[in-house]
């Protein structure tokens, strides 16, 4: 049988998206449709003394202008679905009721004939404020004197949640270490900034009293469950529709205030209501993602072994949990361990709430600071032995024959981690450039080289671990397929496509199962009405892993049903047929075929010529709940020129080599990893949201807000090898969330080790060009006698 | 991110322009490649009573030469002026400078007077029109008056169009066969606003020889273009060695009073400064001398 898997089929939406002919939300318009702007708090924290909306009611084309007080009694606070053990409640309302926790909080929507008279009038509401004490930090929001930003809950202090874990004999691999490093490591505030923001297009049906929600979300049937909890509506009432989305990495996973407020808003005005986020709110009302200030120490032997490792994270959340409570910063403090055998650990988290926009989801969750974190302190025992990073991951890498190996918290699955740090030092030619580096260095230029090893869990869940976290949501995905009458296939997947592409792997994963062309396979996804229901959504680089699983049982079975009925065709056993390419026949007797729209023609519409024990119709769904996830690994391999005087990081070399078991697309595996390594450098190097010390934000636009373009980022030499996970049919690991795991860590290396002959260390990010000189003058200060002439 | 409502005139001559102009009792925006407006406005930072768009003004647009000066039209757009063979040939610098002003989209809508008359501190354009001596020409009903360019950039964001005048056109001198030039600027990410720059033009006597002209001018050190009247003095009458461009970048280095913002210290502006003030000017030398830089 000739497998769809593994090729590079082109993507099939792109057609579509490059000529400008998909529809995003944006681009849909419903008969009578208003348009919706929100009113949000310019402070931090306040009490709201009165809005008044008067006179904003009162402007032409003005429909509604509606604020927490007009939200109906049973009106549910956001809920989260993330539920740790001792994780606080931060209840607050779509639309602000009494008091706002931070600058771009929602307080009122303003519905009117178009946007600009919605502006208009958003401009004219009286929104008075009385100030209270806010605080800007997560440091801050700790001392016995910060202001209580939930006393009206009752909460003795700021702290939302706390977590801790430890295995092994910590105190006695420290005590008995040959070697300690210690970092106090400051990971920037910042976001997935996806080039569509977001946007809800809202409409009821009056006469079925049934709402169509048009949402830019990952999280199709959880977005209808929470609005449907929201606002007491069942969810059979509510149909969710995801249109094309311009990118998602995580952000769009959450449900937000503009949601249930928008379906609000269309039902008090009786007409569809359509609300974008502008960029300007995006960098506030979207959830932002990774700060936390994380204090840990490593262990060694001399050897280089590591013995041990201990974290004390702190992460920022913002001013309340975001549907996913303070997940990124648990899953932070049990990766820990990265990729190695270390057999002694302690962590404790610390969630803190501030003044601030509430912290979620971005590309990776909480393991791109645990992987920056463990990789800092590699590289700074490596500096104290005297003896090269690399051999300190060699030594420690989990060994082959030690899976599944259980970790901290988790189970990894399978693993060549030795091959492939070896993999990545030859695509990079490491001992090439460090051949190079010293001549450079001897001509005066500061060339550096710099790695990072990560592990990413992928293919979440199972539903049993999920659920045992306190998780309120599956791990399973279901997939539904059909054979039309035609002999076409349809596929109908809860996933969303969110730019990643994840219909394409699906199709390949349909047409091998199923045994037709891709090109025949029609995936849908996006639309609750139709698709089957997926319990996590489409995040944790898990589609292509347990979507696409679920997909091989309900096209299995549905093969057998073919079987079945061209068998009865041919008068074969359906073991003696060979089934390709949308054809039937027996094995070695080709002159006579059965085709698809054959077998569609009997199914549906002559029934007449199905074998006694067969149904009409063709259409199988299934489902898939993982044993457990699947890791894929990998290595960043970077070679970077910093000039000091400008504090510019050019790449001279960008090499990574990487394992995700059976690679479905390669074209999109490498398109996954591209814009990972993109979104890595933009945190090594450009990206950040500052706030001042009360919480007033210190960004705004694209002027302040950094991000990589293609003229910063180098075409990465991406290298592969396929150990396959045994908890996934087929093998598949996931890999959405690769490339932005590593790379912050590797880059940073790569420019310390650039720096290192001044005396620069590094443990805080973005490394901006002010930043870098500043590093530079530092390090001259400290050492007048290292500067260079 | 919608405009507050306006009053909207695109007049298709100067005069008519002038006349506007000259009625309004409003607060007026002039519209020219809307490149800086068009945000503001959408932010509603700006919210004029009447935008004047100057879009439709064919006799403010071209590059001619004459009498040994280039003059560009105001509405003139960048990525014209940046192609334009005769701006490539005689005037070198202003291409080089006009690369780096954001990207090709928006330098195909931004114009030339523009970018000048929105007097942003880090734009590159006011720089390089500086170093090369340029002066604008402003128009009113009454009649035209010509400025030097540094008389004409009062602050950040400040010029001294008064309130019925219009910027007509930029004139600049063509230099002197054999006059080098560099331009060079550091920004976060390629387009972005530049976080500090500078341009230079110089020339020698003879090859081989000593300096007979040259011009510094930075950007993004102060509320405008900063070109300090020493520099010609310090290396006038010596060959332009790596030890005299030292020492501009060291008395730079003492003289430059840049401020802290919110993207970048006071000091981060300083040393990139100076350092792309030594790059400049070694590039200019290089080419006065006929090599590549």
């Amino acid at each position: 049988m000739p497998s769809w898997v593994g090729k590079s089929l082109r993507r099939r939406e792109d057609p579509e998206l490059l000529t400008g002919q998909a529809r995003f939300i944006a681009d849909i318009a419903r008969p009578g449709m208003l348009h919706a702007v929100f009113v949000r708090s310019p402070r931090p924290h306040a009490r709201i003394a009165s809005i008044d909306v008067s006179a904003a009611l009162a402007m032409p084309g003005v429909h509604a202008v509606l604020t927490g007080d007009d939200l109906p009694e049973a009106t549910a606070p956001q809920p989260c679905t993330h539920l740790y053990a001792g994780q606080r409640e931060t209840p607050y309302h779509c639309l602000a009721k009494d008091r706002v926790r931070y600058a771009g909080e929602p307080v009122a929507i303003v519905v009117a004939e178009n946007g600009y008279l919605a502006e208009d009038a958003a401009d004219e509401v009286d929104l008075e404020l009385e100030p209270l004490p806010s605080v800007g930090s997560a440091e801050a929001a700790l001392a016995d004197d910060a202001p209580r930003i939930y006393d009206d809950c009752g909460w003795p202090d700021n702290v939302v949640g706390e977590f801790r874990s430890e295995m092994g004999d910590v105190d006695r691999a420290f005590d008995e270490a040959d070697a300690v490093v210690h970092e106090r490591i400051d990971i920037q505030r910042l976001f997935a900034c996806p080039l569509e923001t977001r946007g809800v297009v809202a409409e009821w049906d009056p006469y079925g009293d049934e709402l169509t929600l048009w949402t830019s979300s990952q999280i199709l049937h959880i977005a209808r469950d929470l609005l449907a909890a929201v606002m007491g509506i069942a969810e059979h009432r509510i149909r969710v529709i995801v249109p094309r989305l311009g990118g998602g990495f995580g952000c769009k996973f959450h449900f937000y205030p503009e949601e249930p407020a928008t379906a609000l808003a269309a039902r008090v005005t009786g007409r569809p209501v359509r609300w974008v986020e502008d960029r300007l709110e995006s960098f506030l009302a979207t959830v932002h993602a990774r700060e936390q200030i994380v204090e840990a120490s490593m262990a060694l032997r001399a050897d280089g072994t590591i013995t041990g490792v201990k974290a004390e994270i702190l992460g920022d959340m913002g001013a309340a949990l975001h549907t996913v409570g303070y997940g990124p910063v648990w899953l932070t403090s049990v990766m820990m361990t990265n990729a190695y055998a270390i057999p002694n650990a302690r962590v404790h988290a610390r969630a803190v709430i501030t003044n601030k926009t509430p912290l979620g989801s971005y590309r990776g969750w909480g393991q791109p600071q645990a992987n920056f974190v463990v990789e800092r302190l590699v590289e700074r025992a490596a500096q104290q032995l005297g003896i090269d990073s690399v051999d300190v991951r060699r030594r420690s890498l989990i060994p082959p024959d030690r899976f599944p190996y259980k970790g901290l918290h988790h189970v990894f699955d399978s693993g060549r981690y030795e091959n492939c740090l070896d993999l990545a030092l030859e695509t990079l030619d490491y001992d090439g450039w460090r051949a190079r580096q010293r001549e450079l260095r001897a001509a005066g230029r500061h060339v550096g080289i710099g790695l990072s090893f990560y592990v990413e869990n992928t293919a979440l869940g199972p539903s049993k671990l999920l659920n045992a976290g306190g998780v309120q949501q599956g791990g399973y995905d279901i997939s539904r397929v059909r054979i039309e009458p035609s002999g076409d296939v349809t596929v109908y997947t809860g996933l969303c496509d969110m730019g990643q592409g994840i219909t394409n792997p699906l199709a390949q994963i349909c047409a091998d199962h199923l045994g037709v062309h891709p090109d025949s396979v029609t995936v849908v996804t996006g639309d609750t009405a139709s698709c089957p229901y997926t319990g996590y959504g489409t995040g944790a680089s898990r589609g292509a892993t347990v979507g696409g699983a679920s997909l091989m049982k309900a096209a299995g079975a549905l093969r057998e049903r073919v079987a079945k009925i061209a068998a009865h065709m041919l008068e074969a056993s359906p073991d003696d047929l060979v089934i390709e390419d949308g054809r039937a026949w027996v094995k070695g007797s080709s002159s006579s075929v059965v085709t698809f729209a054959d077998i569609g023609r009997a199914a549906y519409i002559r029934p007449i010529e199905l074998p006694e024990d067969v149904e009409p119709g063709l259409e199988t769904t299934a489902a898939f709940d993982p044993p457990q996830m699947a890791w894929p690994y990998g290595v960043n391999a970077v070679v970077v020129e910093v000039d000091v005087d400008t504090g510019l990081v050019s790449f001279l070399d960008y090499a990574y080599a990487h394992d995700c078991g059976t690679v479905l697309n390669p074209l999109i595996v490498d398109g996954q990893i591209h814009g990972g390594i993109a979104q890595g450098i933009g945190q090594a190097l450009f990206e950040q949201l500052p706030y001042d010390e009360a919480g007033n934000p210190l960004f705004g636009t694209f002027m302040d807000y950094s991000l990589p373009t293609t003229m910063e980022v180098p075409r990465p030499r991406l290298a592969h090898q396929e150990t396959l996970s045994p908890n996934i049919p087929g093998g598949a690991k996931g890999v959405g969330e690769a490339g932005a795991i590593g790379s912050p860590a590797a880059v940073t290396a790569a420019v310390e080790d650039a720096l290192s002959p001044l005396g620069v260390r590094i443990s805080r990010t973005p490394l901006t060009p002010s930043e870098i000189v500043r590093l530079v003058e530092e390090a001259a200060a400290r050492a007048p006698e290292r500067v260079p002439a | 991110m919608r405009p507050a409502p306006f009053d909207y005139r695109a007049p298709d001559t100067l005069d008519e322009a002038l006349a506007v102009l000259g009625d309004a009792a409003d607060d007026v925006s002039v519209l020219a490649g809307g490149q800086s407006l068009v945000p503001m406005l959408n932010m509603r930072i700006a919210r004029p009573d009447l935008v004047l768009d100057l879009g439709r003004i064919a006799e403010l647009t071209g590059v001619e030469r004459r009498n040994g000066v280039l003059r560009i039209g105001a509405m003139t757009r960048q990525r014209a002026v940046e192609t334009d063979p005769t701006v490539r040939a005689q005037l070198p610098l202003l291409p080089a400078a006009l690369r780096h002003v954001a990207h090709l989209a928006i330098r195909t809508r931004g114009t030339i007077g523009g970018s000048l008359v929105h007097a942003d501190p880090s734009a590159e354009l006011p720089a390089a029109v500086a170093a090369l001596e340029g002066r604008v020409e402003l128009r009113a009903a009454a009649g035209a008056r010509v400025l030097a360019l540094e008389d004409f950039l009062l602050g950040p964001l400040m010029t001294a169009r008064a309130p019925g005048e219009l910027l007509a056109a930029v004139e600049i001198p063509v230099p002197a066969p054999g006059t080098g030039w560099g331009f060079a600027e550091v920004a976060s990410t390629h387009g972005a606003f530049a976080l500090a720059g500078a341009a230079a033009v110089l020339r020698l006597d003879r090859p081989g020889g000593v300096v007979e002209h040259v011009r510094l001018t930075l950007l993004g050190v102060a509320g405008t273009p900063v070109t300090p009247d020493w520099v010609a003095p310090a290396l006038a009458g010596r060959p332009p060695a790596e030890e005299a461009l030292a020492e501009v970048g060291a008395r730079l280095r003492d003289t430059l009073e840049p401020r802290d913002d919110a993207q970048v210290s006071a000091a981060y502006r300083r040393r990139a400064a100076v350092e792309l003030a030594v790059r400049v000017l070694r590039d200019a030398a290089r080419r006065a001398e006929g090599q590549a830089p």
